[in-house]
């Protein structure tokens, strides 16, 4: 129990740090939201005025009050979800482009990252099992020489070989021009073939640490002694490895799960953007470049608490799993 | 890092080679240090390749004058040449040769990736370090800004910060890869710091009044070389990463040519659309080869602290 | 139509007066009085049929009659006055700043006038550029300032017929007074990539009749895809080295001429946007669009040749002489200068590396500095930099150009900001010189008082004007024609600002 009170405690201070962290960050950016929204106007080849300047700094309104302020207004509205008006989208709550971004990044990262779980642990056991085949190297090797792409890199080479050239997927966005998302079996499949090339940039990006993981975890769980006692036994390779080998040195790759979902999330700014995905990722990378400080923040806070719970969830799993954990601070 | 060779009593994790004894009156510590290490990292298959992989890397970069025959910055070719006996790999829009500039910019790739790799490391060795000897407050405190630094958003931070610091170079981007990619080792370095503190020779250490700093760095570090090292190869392959990313995105130094920046005017140009394949492919791959380098060297290191992992 | 860029989706707005997210549908529903072309300054009546002054203060419009907005209601005078109040209530949505110059507004029958607090002729497109709203509909607004008007009532030849994050379309009204001149039934605008390359990619695929896109290679990349593909990039603006007038060597007009003579502009050019556009005139005008105010005693149209010897005597008359292939002072310390620009502006990155390289053949050392662009903003606003990449003109007025530029009203001390004449010019001359072309009415003074203004840009050399920044229309002929074009340039190819709806008033079924 004092394990369990201390874990809870120490996961509220963090996510108090994180939430400041958040709030203090997009603040360091030199330049102003006017700025910006004038950056903007002067990239289209438009004449800008100071007039103009006036009338902007106006609209946007800027923050109320001094920055202690800020601060108390921001923890409170935390917990209302009323995080404001975002800068670059003047008529809409910053709440409102977070929800509609969610599920879109939730969909293409979540099933990215649990068919790279999969798929890659699969490999891992496998090339585990048989360590120093040729099988093995070809599973690392591989694994490793597709992990080392930039995601970025192999985004726009897919796009334009599968997309423009060879007209397989759609070019941009997370559905056809001119549908709206519905409950349609048309939809459904629409949305699924603008999802198919950057859920395949995110998955074979992301494919190799579940790999390597896995493949390290079983060739330790392979040498303990109750695998050598069941080879003794005479039980069978393929039993060995399934069930007792692979089940033990799951548990490690499970931690690593929650972990990785927030590193997909971060690596998905670049990919979303490429291909126009209208997810988180795209909007975090709007919000940086047009210096909206609330979506920022927002943004921000949604990534670091789901990724703190991922964590707090998963060590407590993982002490329920392991009993050993709950003597030392944490499992390694 | 420390001298290791004064610490006999530690158990190192690297194994006793026989030429130990002939260099130790000839060849300064740490390089002894390093060769035995390398041969323990050659006699596994991966690793070797990763680093016949890294040594061309660092010729190239180092004999780059005498590979290019041109100039990467000049802009006198004729734009959108295809690959041809002067422009081996053709030209950019603005008329530079696309072969110099791929050589001379592996000086920048690996110059980030070594040296953010090295800042990381240091970092994460020393938070991990101390955090894992000294439960309690300080452990607290110091697991704590790790699991906090983890939980941010690693490239929008990156962006961040790279728009606060100024000052756009080179040393830019290395500071900021190196203060956004130690979490992951400081993590590892811990847990493995802490299960150390309890066995024998250090307690036996401890107990024998050794100052603290001496405990850690000379007896518990020697026993993490092997960790130290991976976390060095992880983070060098996130810094050449995150180059490339903050480079494509325009966060570079423009005064420089590499890797990133060729990837980034490439874009800005629509190279695909005018048919300069190499112009994308080559970067995106050589940085991805080098990334693979420090991986497959990294299959090594783990194999010197885990000889479960070495292969047979 | 390629109109507007969704990140990553579209946000429904259609606040004519929204700085931050307006959507380029909102100029085909709302019109405004006239617009004046940013190529030549040549009026396009919409609301009203003409404009006047009847003094240098006093502008009177002549309302259009026999207008209906979409939902019926006629359109008058009354509204336009409603209108501008409405600016004058809300500073927030006075986003072109008529009441900087505006001091009262009246109407009587069809006429509007509009009376100024000091003489400023060239403002008519100003204020002729405003959006006209519908005061019965408006008048009610509690907060105009944060009103997204998802249900649009306007005078305008298309009306909205569906909107989605991922597209919005328009369609024709059938009550628009000139509905004869109105060729598409529907005009959609799907929401763009952040990322470039993919639009590019979706322009050469060929989804839009009209897009607004810089493309490589354009003749291989998009015009030999199809018969139908054309294309007109005209010079939009000039692009330019603003150098910081406070610092020294830059307060040295000498200076400025040996940088302006060591630079090779046409090859400027060809390096940042392929050789679209051309080496600026030094004039400050944008040739060929404003040919009619060119001070015919300019050599060579105001372009200044690539001339190192003269650069050479020019740097010497300020004090700099080069040794050992390094331009230094007296002291023996080498000229050094940092040019900074938008990290995104690749064509301005592309062209102030070459003009690093040909600065560095006269011994300068440069060095490049691409901030973020809000920062960068920040930057130049401020008088913290060096040298800055920025564009001059681009109205289509030589007046509005010039006093943005120059005027020495807008020189802020460092670390105010400001917006225009950030390069903190200043030049009694020159100010006299605009006020004499604000206060003038008839063409001939107008002519004398430009000329003046272009022998001060060629003599004194405020800003190093380097080369054109081009309009990149892309267009379709497949079902439209009348395109603007270099044999019709009605209007530039932009199609995110006012031109669209002086466009789509023009095309004619393929």
């Amino acid at each position: 129990m004092r394990y369990f009170t201390r874990r809870v405690v120490l996961f509220l201070i963090t996510l108090w740090a994180a939430v400041t962290l958040n709030f203090i960050l997009p603040r360091l950016m030199p330049g102003s939201p006017a700025d910006a929204a004038l950056a903007r106007l002067a990239s289209t080849g438009q004449p800008i005025t100071n007039a103009q300047r006036d009338a902007i700094q106006a609209q946007l309104g800027g923050a109320n009050g001094n920055i202690v302020g800020q601060y108390f207004d921001y923890l409170g509205n935390i917990f209302t979800l009323q995080w404001g008006r975002s800068y670059s989208y003047a008529t809409e709550t910053v709440a409102h482009s977070v929800g509609r971004a969610l599920p879109w990044t939730l969909i293409l990262v979540g099933v990215t990252t649990i068919v790279a779980f999969v798929i890659g642990t699969l490999m891992g056991v496998y090339a585990g099992w048989r360590r120093g085949r040729a099988a093995d190297a070809t599973v690392t090797v591989g694994a490793t020489f597709l992990a080392s792409f930039p995601p970025f890199w192999l985004g726009l080479l897919l796009l334009y070989l599968f997309a423009f050239q060879l007209n397989w997927f759609p070019i941009t966005g997370g559905y056809s021009a001119g549908t709206a998302p519905e409950w349609t079996w048309s939809f459904l499949v629409n949305a699924f073939e603008h999802s198919v090339l950057p859920a395949i940039t995110l998955a074979v990006t992301s494919l190799s640490g579940w790999v390597f993981g896995m493949r390290n975890n079983m060739i330790n769980t392979l040498g303990e002694d109750y695998v050598t006692f069941g080879q003794a036994n005479g039980l069978r390779g393929r039993t060995i490895a399934t069930l007792y080998a692979a089940r033990n040195a799951l548990l490690p790759n499970v931690t690593a799960f929650g972990l990785s979902l927030g590193a997909v999330v971060g690596g998905s700014v670049l990919v979303e953007g490429i291909f126009g995905y209208p997810g988180i990722g795209n909007l975090l990378y709007t919000a940086v470049t047009n210096q909206d400080y609330p979506l920022m923040q927002a943004l921000f806070l949604v990534i670091t608490v789901s990724m703190l719970v991922a964590i707090f969830v998963v060590d407590l799993l993982y002490a329920r799993l392991d009993p050993r954990v709950r003597v030392g601070p944490e499992g390694s | 890092m420390t001298n290791v060779s004064v610490t006999p009593s530690a158990p190192t994790d690297i194994p006793e080679i026989d030429d130990r004894k002939v260099n130790r009156s000839h060849l300064p510590a740490p390089v002894r240090f390093v060769g035995r290490a390398v041969a323990t990292l050659w006699r596994n298959g991966k690793a070797r390749i990763g680093i016949v992989v890294l040594v061309l890397f660092l010729l190239v970069a180092a004999l780059a004058p005498l590979i290019a025959r041109q100039s990467p910055t000049s802009t006198d070719f004729i734009p959108y040449q295809h690959p041809n006996s002067i422009n081996w790999f053709g030209t950019t829009g603005n008329g530079q040769d696309v072969f110099a500039q791929m050589v001379y910019g592996s000086r920048i790739s690996l110059l980030v990736g070594l040296l953010a790799g090295l800042g990381a490391t240091v970092v994460a060795t020393v938070i991990g370090l101390i955090a894992g000897y000294r439960p309690g407050p300080v452990d607290e405190v110091l697991s704590f800004l790790t699991n906090l630094v983890l939980v941010i958003p690693g490239l929008p931070l990156m962006i961040i910060l790279a728009a606060y610091l100024q000052s756009r170079s080179v040393w830019t981007i290395v500071l900021v890869v190196a203060f956004t990619s130690w979490a992951t080792g400081a993590r590892v370095i811990r847990s493995q710091a802490s299960t150390l503190r309890n066995r024998e020779f250090i307690t036996s250490a401890v107990f024998s009044g050794e100052r603290l700093s001496r405990v850690v760095f000379r007896e518990i570090l020697p026993n993490m070389t092997s960790l130290v090292a991976a976390s060095f190869f992880g983070a060098a392959t996130a810094a050449v990463m995150a180059e490339a990313s903050l480079e494509f995105l325009g966060l570079g130094d423009p005064n420089t040519v590499s890797w990133g920046t060729i990837l980034y005017y490439a874009q800005q140009q629509n190279a695909l659309l005018t048919g300069q394949w190499l112009l994308v492919f080559a970067p995106g791959l050589a940085i991805a080869l080098l990334a693979v380098s420090f991986t497959l060297i990294n299959f090594g290191v783990d194999t010197l602290s885990n000889p479960r992992l070495r292969e047979r | 139509m390629q109109g507007d860029s969704g990140n990553p989706t579209l946000v429904e707005n259609f606040n004519p007066f929204s700085a931050a997210s307006e959507l380029g549908g909102t100029r085909l529903i709302y019109e405004p009085l006239e617009i004046a072309s940013p190529i030549d300054g040549t009026f396009t009546p919409f609301l009203a049929t003409d404009h006047r002054f009847t003094d240098p203060r006093t502008l009177v419009f002549t309302i259009r009659k026999g207008v209906t907005w979409s939902d019926g209601e006629p359109f008058t005078a009354a509204d336009v006055v409603f209108t501008f109040r409405l600016l004058k209530q809300y500073p927030a949505l006075d986003i072109t700043g008529v009441w900087s110059v505006i001091s009262s507004v009246a109407e009587s029958g069809n006429l509007f006038t509009a009376t100024f607090n000091t003489a400023n002729v060239p403002f008519a497109a100003t204020v002729a550029a405003v959006p006209i709203v519908p005061q019965h509909l408006w008048a009610d607004i509690a907060d105009p300032t944060r009103y997204a008007n998802t249900t649009p009532v306007g005078t305008g030849p298309f009306t909205l017929s569906s909107f989605e994050p991922t597209q919005y379309a328009l369609a024709k009204n059938p009550s628009y007074w000139q509905a004869d001149n109105v060729a598409p039934a529907t005009v959609l605008f799907p929401a763009q990539s952040t990322n470039q390359v993919t639009n590019q990619l979706n322009v050469v695929a060929g989804t839009y009749d009209w897009a607004y896109n810089y493309l490589p290679n354009v003749k291989d990349t998009y015009v030999s895809r199809d018969p139908d593909n054309i294309y007109w990039f005209p010079p939009g603006g000039t692009i330019g080295l603003f150098m910081n007038l406070t610092r020294a060597p830059y307060t040295d007009a000498n200076f400025r001429k040996g940088v302006s003579l060591a630079i090779d502009r046409d090859l400027v050019a060809q390096k940042a946007v392929n050789g679209y556009t051309t080496g600026a005139s030094m004039s400050g005008l944008v040739l060929p669009n404003q040919q009619k105010w060119l001070d015919p005693s300019l050599s060579r149209r105001g372009y200044v040749e690539q001339d190192l010897t003269a650069a050479k005597a020019s740097f010497a008359k300020a004090g700099f002489t080069e040794s050992n292939g390094r331009l230094v002072d007296g002291g023996g310390r080498q000229v050094s200068m940092t040019i900074s620009m938008p990290a995104n502006y690749s064509d301005w990155v592309t062209a102030a590396k070459e003009t690093a390289n040909q600065l560095g053949a006269v011994g300068i050392s440069v060095q490049l500095d691409l901030p973020q662009a809000a920062q960068f903003q920040t930057e130049i606003q401020t008088g913290n930099f060096d040298v800055a990449m920025n564009s001059f003109a681009g109205t289509g007025l030589p007046y509005t150009d010039f006093r943005n530029g120059l005027a020495s009203s807008f020189a802020a001390p460092i670390n105010t900001r400001t917006v225009n004449n950030f390069e903190r010019y200043k030049n009694r001359t020159l100010d006299q010189a605009l006020a004499t072309l604000a206060a003038a009415t008839d063409e001939q003074t107008q002519r004398e008082a430009t000329y003046r203004l272009e022998r001060i840009m060629y003599e004194q050399v405020p800003i190093v004007l380097l080369y054109y920044g081009g309009s990149w229309g892309l267009f379709s002929t497949r079902h439209f024609t009348g395109w603007p074009s270099a044999e019709n340039p009605y209007t530039l190819p932009t199609s995110y600002n006012n031109s669209i709806l002086v466009v789509l008033t023009r095309l004619k079924k393929a």
